[in-house]
């Protein structure tokens, strides 16, 4: 056996492919060349460390919110009664005019932070962009404990279809901290049989500056 | 005498539903993270596919061998989903249009010291050689080298030839290879440039 016969028999090597011929063969080259070896020894270690990445936790919850999610979904309503579980004003807002705040939360990375205030509303403004209309996408929030959707006062779970244009698409969430906020806000994006789903996080300031 | 189905066909949909997928959810959910390397996309993929599942609850009651027939429709659901967001109207962006990135206003959003160790470890470097395999290359190493499939197992998990699965291993073994440096552990060269 030479080098080129060792690179190609490696991974049935690897995998315990080999007869015993064969693994003879790969036991006698290895006895005699260090590169090939090294080969061994690198490909052992990059296969165990691929082997030994431990994926981390989901989030809090997902287990029970996607089970429920898919039991609850799965039968699609008409898109009038979608919208009327949030009523016009959000659906509205989706598609208002584009513009820049101070609280603008763009996800180029899956969770962002926004600070809020206890008991001061707060605009947390949302842009999405798409390169074609999408007609009746279906837009999903979940509130954590203690943030409220102004005007939503008891409702934790927000879910409207709603119908996106081409170009930015600025969903406006007036939000209000009642307390400390430990977890996220979700936001789920589902339009064709796929979901796209964001977190905001919310770092709560307990006191009220001085002069405000 | 025939089996007894522990899962009565009389129960409601979403009870057998629960029963049968709350056990493999987790299963599922790691699967779906090694094909994807982030967490939202892969509790996204399985989220899809607990939803395109719950109609076919009844189809599910009769499976024998519930997990490999889950991991196939975890994969086809992959594998398509890279292939539509490849094509994918949806982008989330920042029309900054000019002004400053409001971005810069918001706490925790830059990275931290702490934050570039970690991208720097060795974890990051793996996740970024994964990274650059193309989806049916991590799927066979995520299933095979990983969740210890065999080339047969897979061969009918993944509707795939054996001779492809074993080019496809071979060739994404070679990829993670050449993309970890041979002294992988000890510094020497990011992947990333």
């Amino acid at each position: 056996m030479n080098c080129r016969d060792f690179t190609m028999h490696l991974d049935d090597w690897l995998d315990g492919l080999l007869d015993a011929a064969g693994q003879r063969s790969i036991q006698e080259h290895l006895g005699h060349c260090p590169a090939c070896r090294r080969r061994h020894e690198h490909a052992v270690r990059v296969q165990a460390a691929v082997r030994e990445l431990a994926p981390p936790a989901p989030h809090p919850g997902f287990v029970d919110q996607a089970i429920a999610r898919a039991t609850r979904m799965t039968v699609p309503g008409p898109r009038s009664k979608w919208r009327a579980v949030v009523g016009m004003s959000l659906a509205a807002s989706l598609v208002l005019g584009v513009a820049v705040g101070a609280f603008l939360v763009v996800w180029s990375a899956p969770v962002q932070t926004v600070a809020l205030r206890v008991e001061q509303p707060e605009n947390v403004r949302v842009m999405f962009n798409s390169a074609m209309p999408l007609q009746a996408a279906m837009l999903h929030l979940a509130l954590p404990e203690n943030l409220e959707l102004v005007g939503y006062r008891d409702q934790r779970e927000l879910t409207w279809q709603t119908d996106l244009r081409e170009g930015g698409n600025l969903l406006q969430l007036p939000v209000i901290a009642r307390g400390m906020v430990k977890d996220d806000l979700v936001a789920r994006l589902s339009h064709g049989g796929s979901t796209k789903t964001f977190r905001v996080k919310f770092e709560v300031e307990s006191g009220r500056r001085s002069g405000m | 005498m025939a089996p007894v189905s522990p899962y009565r066909q009389a129960r409601p949909a979403e009870s057998n539903f629960e029963d049968l997928l709350r056990p493999q959810v987790d299963y599922l959910y790691r699967l779906a993270w090694r094909f994807t390397g982030s967490v939202s996309d892969a509790e996204d993929l399985v989220q899809d596919v607990l939803l395109k599942l719950f109609p076919r609850t009844k189809e599910l009651l009769e499976i024998e061998m519930l997990r490999p027939w889950l991991a196939r429709v975890l994969y086809r659901q992959y594998v398509d989903s890279v292939r539509r967001k490849s094509r994918s109207p949806i982008e989330l962006v920042y029309d900054a249009d000019g002004e400053d990135d409001p971005l810069d206003l918001l706490p925790g959003t830059r990275e931290g010291p702490e934050e570039h160790a970690e991208r720097s470890s060795l974890r990051e470097r793996i996740l970024e050689a994964l990274e650059r395999l193309n989806p049916e290359q991590r799927a066979v190493i995520a299933m095979h080298d990983v969740e210890g499939y065999s080339l047969e197992e897979l061969e009918t998990i993944l509707e795939t030839p054996l001779g492809t699965l074993k080019s496809r291993l071979h060739r994404a073994r070679q990829r993670m290879r050449t993309l970890l440096p041979m002294e992988p552990f000890s510094g020497g060269q990011r992947v990333k440039q």
